[in-house]
Parts: structure tokens; C-alpha cells; sequence
């Protein structure tokens, strides 16, 4: 008994290994996919395609070239951690339990994801709240990212204005595959190899997530890009209907996104009624 | 790795390897002491809810004891006053009862006193009355005494004398 004692492991640490080992599997694959395959380019002819596409305008990455959503995806992490470990140090040890007006902030966005952890997924809600608070906080701030109008210089020598890192299908499919993945494993995780197989019969869902994402700021995009058309001679209305309609589109995603994974993820982990209970009450229903 | 719509693998891993590194470190520097924060300060409101029930409960209990306490000692003072009553009522009968047996008893002293005293009044006159007989017989006698009538006069005396002295016997 002592020695089984001894051997348990901190589920902490094993938390922090699976994480560390799944960075470490990615960057391994990213090397050895993502080693030089000779010249892959290819001529752009209109300005909208590339905004779409991003097809031409490429940023070099450590000698990799990239689209500069990819750029804009790890500056959002970037500020986003380091905002997040300001907090920790300066903020989060000082709140009290009458809170001021930023920590009321801070509440509400954390209690707005861990009760939509709470209410689509009840039987697990622990990890998904976490993951859905850091998924929103991602497309929100990284939606809002394009309006800052940060600088990169391309692979041509020219600048371009970073877009949101999710604009990029690229960015898109990596959010609703990433989502997919954690309700997938959460399903195997908890219901073992029966609920595993149940997320993966809904093998449509990375796609339709991915492209939900990616079509929905492409729309936002398409639409401001058409206001800034019409009203090119307005000093106002462009600025005001572009932010609007970036905070907008901004908001709805994360809700739409954060509340499709906490719903997909609560029916994975959702422990299933024994046949013979569900005959009982179907029984019991009909008399 | 290039497919249509500009799709590349490369970069999808990349930008995954970018949303597990936001996760985790979210997760771990953000999220977590958040809602570790959230669930002390709902504990500690819960457990001053829970504190102010029982103070509550132990109000209701101390008020309900009062009350019947206070009842309590407003029967006992109750039965108090009425016994306080009997007594006073026994008393007071008892007190009337000496007083009306004191004044018989002097009363009855008196009527005897007064007795007493008539029949030595009555008596001291028997005794004034037989001197002054004894005196008016003598004034009698010194005007027409002789052997006769004075041997007379002491039988006569000493028949009287017997008589009432039987009288007194009887």
C-alpha cells in the first residue's frame, strides 16, 4: 500500500508533462513537414484574393515563409501571456473579495466562460472552462488585433497591415481541428473507447468549425472592406463602422465558437444511461 | 504541402503549437487562480451564510426559551399573587378572629369587673346602711334604753345575723 502510495504522481505534473510533450510533438512535426520543399509560389493578380488567401504577400518566420496571420497569432499569445503573468504578479494576489471595477472585469470574463463550461458540459466542466476561456480570449483579442493596423514587412520587401490571426484559413482550421481534438480525447478520456468513437463519427465537425470561423470573419472583412469602398470620401463613417463591425464579429465568434466546443464537449463527456434503465422509463412513460 | 484555398499544413500545426502554448499558460497563469480565487470567496460567502443561519436558528431557539421563560414566570408570579391573596385573606380573617376573642375577653372583664365592683358597692352599703341603723338605734336606745329592750334588741340582732348568714351558705 505505501509503495502505491509513493508512486502516485501529482495530477499537476502529469498536466504539465502531457503539455510540454505535446508542444514539443508539434514543433517536431512542424520541422520535419516543414522543411524547405523548393520554390511554391504563385502569382497573385487581385488585392482581395491575397486579403482572403494570403497567397503572396509571405513574412519569413525563422526562414520559414509564412502568412502573416501567423505572425499576428503569436504576438496575440504573446501580449495575451504576458498581460495574463502582469496579472498574476501584480494583480490577481491583491483582489478582495468586494471587488473594485477591473477586478469585477476580470470576474466576469473568467465567470462568463466557466459558466458555459458549467451549463453545456456539467459532468466536466474543469478543462473545457479553461480551454474555452482561452480560445475566446484568442479569436476576441485576435479579431480585434487587425485594428491596431500593425506593420510587417513581407518577403518582397513591401509592408502589410497584420490581419487577424483567424482571418487566415490556416489560423481557422487550426482553432476547429485543436477544438476537436480536445473534445475527441475528452471523449476517450472519460467514456473510454465508446466515447471516443461517438466524436468521431462526427468527423464534420473540425471542418464546420473551422470554416464557421473562417467564413464569418471573412463576411465581417468582405463587409467592411465594402463600407470603406462607398464611403471613401467620409472621415468617419469607415472608422466607426469598421470597429463596429470587427468588435462585432469579434464578440459573436467567440461566443459561437466557445459555446459550439462546451456543447460538442458536454455531449462527450456526458456519461450515457444503461439500455435497460432507458427500456424501464420508456416503460414506465408509456403507462 | 501547399492545397487549394492556400491551405498549409505547416502553418496549421504552427498555429496549433501556438494555441496549446496559449492554453496551457492561460490555463496555468490566468484561468486557474482566477477561478481558485472565485471558489474561496464563494466558500467563505457560503460559509457566512451558512454561519448566519445557525446564529439565526440559535436566535429562534434563545427567543422561543425567552418566551417561555417569560411565560413561566408570569404563571409563577401568578400563582404567587393568589397565594400572597390566601394568605393575606387567612391572615386578615385570623387577625379579626383575635381581635373580636380579645374585645369578648375584655369585654366579659369588664362586665365582671363591673359585677365585682357593684357587689362591694352593694356591700359597703349593706355595711353603712347596718352602721347607721346601729347608730340611729343607738341614738334610740340613749333616749329609751333599758335591760329589756336591749337584750331584745341583741337577739333580735343576732336572728338577723344568723339568718343572713345561712343565706350566705346556701
Amino acid at each position: 500500500m505505501r509503495l502505491r502510495e509513493n508512486k502516485k504522481i501529482n495530477p499537476r505534473t502529469v498536466i504539465l508533462i502531457v503539455w510540454l510533450c505535446l508542444i514539443a510533438v508539434l514543433v517536431l512535426a512542424i520541422v520535419i513537414i516543414g522543411l524547405p520543399h523548393g520554390e511554391k509560389s504563385e502569382t497573385i493578380k487581385e488585392v482581395m484574393r491575397d486579403s482572403v488567401l494570403h497567397e503572396t504577400n509571405r513574412i519569413s518566420l525563422f526562414g520559414l515563409q509564412v502568412n502573416p496571420a501567423l505572425i499576428s497569432a503569436y504576438i496575440v499569445t504573446g501580449v495575451l501571456l504576458l498581460f495574463a503573468l502582469i496579472l498574476r504578479i501584480f494583480v490577481i494576489p491583491r483582489f478582495k473579495y468586494v471587488p473594485g471595477r477591473f477586478q469585477t472585469a476580470v470576474e466576469a470574463v473568467t465567470e462568463f466562460f466557466t459558466g458555459l463550461a458549467d451549463k453545456n458540459s456539467p459532468h466536466k466542466p474543469g478543462f473545457v472552462g479553461a480551454y474555452i476561456f482561452s480560445v475566446g480570449l484568442y479569436i476576441f483579442f485576435g479579431t480585434l488585433f487587425e485594428l491596431f493596423g500593425i506593420q510587417a514587412v513581407t518577403t518582397h520587401g513591401t509592408g502589410i497591415s497584420l490581419p487577424a490571426p483567424v482571418a487566415d484559413i490556416n489560423g481557422a482550421i487550426a482553432v476547429g481541428v485543436t477544438s476537436y481534438l480536445v473534445i475527441l480525447f475528452a471523449g476517450f478520456i472519460v467514456r473510454g473507447v465508446k466515447g471516443g468513437l461517438g466524436v468521431l463519427k462526427d468527423f464534420s465537425l473540425p471542418v464546420s468549425m473551422s470554416f464557421r470561423l473562417f467564413g464569418a470573419l471573412l463576411s465581417g472583412l468582405l463587409v467592411t472592406e465594402l463600407v470603406y469602398y462607398y464611403t471613401a470620401l467620409s472621415f468617419v463613417l469607415p472608422v466607426i463602422v469598421g470597429v463596429l463591425f470587427t468588435l462585432l464579429h469579434a464578440l459573436i465568434q467567440t461566443y459561437v465558437l466557445t459555446t459550439l466546443v462546451s456543447i460538442f464537449y458536454g455531449e462527450a463527456t456526458e456519461p450515457k444511461l444503461k439500455k435497460e434503465k432507458t427500456k424501464k422509463i420508456k416503460k414506465g412513460e408509456n403507462q | 504541402m501547399n492545397a487549394p484555398l492556400n491551405i498549409d499544413v505547416v502553418q496549421i500545426l504552427l498555429h496549433m503549437l501556438n494555441l496549446v502554448i496559449l492554453v496551457g499558460g492561460l490555463s496555468l497563469i490566468l484561468y486557474k487562480p482566477i477561478v481558485k480565487f472565485l471558489k474561496q470567496r464563494r466558500q467563505y460567502y457560503d460559509d457566512l451564510e451558512k454561519k448566519h443561519a445557525e446564529y439565526e436558528k440559535e436566535y429562534e431557539k434563545f427567543e422561543s426559551e425567552k418566551q417561555q421563560l417569560l411565560a413561566d414566570a408570569e404563571a409563577q408570579a401568578q400563582q404567587c399573587r393568589q397565594q400572597a391573596e390566601r394568605q393575606i385573606a387567612e391572615m386578615t380573617k385570623r387577625y379579626a378572629d383575635e381581635a373580636k376573642a380579645r374585645a369578648d375577653a375584655v369585654i366579659r372583664a369588664a362586665e365582671d369587673e363591673a359585677e365585682a365592683r357593684k357587689r362591694s358597692i352593694l356591700e359597703s352599703a349593706q355595711t353603712e346602711i347596718g352602721e347607721l341603723v346601729l347608730s340611729a338605734t343607738q341614738k334610740l336606745l340613749q333616749d329609751g334604753a333599758n335591760e329589756k329592750t336591749d337584750s331584745a334588741l341583741y337577739d333580735e340582732f343576732i336572728r338577723t345575723a344568723n339568718a343572713a348568714d345561712g343565706k350566705k351558705k346556701k
